[in-house]
């Protein structure tokens, strides 16, 4: 079952994967832009159970790894990524989750938009990435985790409505 | 409902956080079927980018000039002078004529330095979820680029060729925060490393303690050998701001790269260069004060009315 929604949602993570890279990163937008493949994994994740969660993070951060533009190396984004599906799936997930509040949800999704890109610069300055001035970083993560806030609400219902369709079980009788 | 199943869910985690352990193990130890999974998806991704280039062009165009609409303003008032200048200009032939003559003068700056070029169109500039200065070319080991090769605007560096790809190349730019380049200032020689920092600044670290900076240097690229990753002479920027500091080991300045990285539409991709060094060949030429045409009128009577 799991295997068929995955595969179900594959063209919906490679269609937003390919907006971005193909399309979105040709803009130079105010405040570094916003990273809507990132956005979208998380809102996606949010919606999904944990071990869900962790297993869309995986293919999300194996795609994020192999975007040419990617300096780290293979793997870093995939790591990052299945703790921070895992994490937002946890947080929405029981009796006590954000899921039913949409402010909570876009929260959230901003909260993890900087804690991922942050801990993706924590990780790589580990491995010995360059990381360059410290403001420009600064400005880069706080721009793009504010860019989050308008664009989540945009494209939440949209990721919901997907998600609601993969998600779905229908029994036929 | 609680959630269940807490041991294969464990488990899951597990095995998923081996497997990116593993790929980035294999990767760090430079193994080459990852190295090709990223060169194939570059190549299976380059003719979808050229088309994304393509159709966000006008999107592209509106935003700078969003961006940029108090620096229009003043463009505007200073293109109005110009063209009062001009107009001017235009009443004096001979001014007209050597203005010509200077335009005739002018050589690209791959023609002055007699490299062998290809110039390609920016087809990406990097992503929104990396902190790299990056931008992608729509030529490629197909059009004879290779890895580690100089790139350059009209105005000076632009960056190196990263990993060349068959239709299009990585090109990281000068400002990238990994990016280190051996310099020399034009006429002192003094030599040093200079870094990017993320933006059109970069910081360049003299090697020898003795040597001065002063505002206003050019830096020049100081080559490497076999002309790869850098070739001799070509201009990178202009000293801005030199930190003097008193117990300081070596000397260090701000250098205000030429290139416009943000705005960068074609570049040229240096494939050969002659054998010697060209160097300070290649320095701009500070701009000559134009000189303002006086024009003479002289009043003619008109003809007075017949009776």
């Amino acid at each position: 079952m799991l295997l068929r929604r995955s595969l179900s949602s594959a063209p919906i993570f490679l269609g937003v994967y390919i907006f971005s890279e193909a399309f979105l990163s040709q803009l130079r937008i105010i405040g570094g832009g916003f990273p809507i493949f990132l956005i979208f994994a998380l809102l996606w994740c949010a919606l999904c159970e944990p071990e869900v969660g962790a297993i869309y993070g995986f293919f999300a951060g194996l795609l994020m790894d192999l975007s040419q533009s990617s300096s780290g190396p293979l793997g870093q984004w995939t790591l990052i990524m299945i703790l921070a599906g895992f994490t937002v799936a946890y947080l929405g997930y029981g009796e006590n989750n954000f899921r039913s509040n949409p402010v909570s949800l876009i929260f959230i999704t901003a909260a993890a938009v900087f804690l991922t890109r942050f801990v993706y610069l924590i990780s790589g300055a580990l491995l010995g990435l360059e990381l360059g001035s410290m403001t420009h970083i600064i400005s880069l993560l706080i721009g793009q985790a504010l860019w989050t806030v308008p664009i989540a609400p945009i494209i939440a219902p949209s990721v919901a409505l997907l998600h609601r369709n993969v998600f779905d079980t229908r029994v036929v009788q | 409902m609680r959630y269940g199943g807490e041991n294969r869910s464990r488990l899951l985690l597990i095995t998923l956080i081996v497997t990116s352990l593993l790929l980035i193990t294999l990767d760090l130890r430079g193994i080459g079927v990852i190295d090709g999974v990223r060169k194939g998806t570059q190549g299976a991704f380059a003719p979808i980018q050229n088309f994304g280039a393509t159709i966000t062009l006008p999107v592209r165009n509106f935003l700078s000039d969003v961006t940029q609409l108090g620096r229009k303003q003043s463009q505007i008032k200073k293109l109005q002078v110009e063209n009062e200048a001009l107009r001017l200009q235009l009443l004096d032939r001979a001014s007209a004529d050597a203005e010509l003559e200077q335009l005739k003068s002018v050589l690209d700056l791959a023609g002055t330095a007699k490299f062998k070029v290809i110039a390609a169109k920016v087809i990406s500039q990097g992503a929104t979820t990396s902190f790299t200065q990056t931008i992608t070319i729509d030529a490629g080991t197909k059009d004879g680029i290779r890895d580690n090769m100089t790139v350059i605007s009209g105005l000076g560096l632009v960056g190196v060729v990263k990993i060349a790809y068959d239709n299009s190349s990585l090109v990281e730019l000068a400002s990238d925060p990994g990016f280190k380049i051996g310099a020399r200032v034009a006429g002192t020689q003094q030599i040093g490393i200079l870094s990017g920092q993320g933006t059109r600044k970069g910081v360049l670290q003299l090697l020898d303690n003795e040597s001065t900076l002063k505002l206003g240097d050019v830096v020049l690229a100081r080559g490497s050998q076999n002309n790869r990753p850098f070739v001799p002479g070509v201009p990178i920027g202009v000293v801005t701001a030199v930190d003097n500091a008193a117990g300081s080991v070596t000397q260090t300045a701000d250098v205000r790269f030429f290139t416009s990285f943000s705005t960068l539409g074609v570049v040229s991709v240096v494939l050969a260069a002659p054998a010697g060094d060209p160097r300070d060949a290649l320095v701009p030429q500070p701009p000559r004060p134009t000189p303002i045409p006086t024009v003479t009128v002289y009043p003619t009577p008109s003809e007075s009315p017949k009776p």
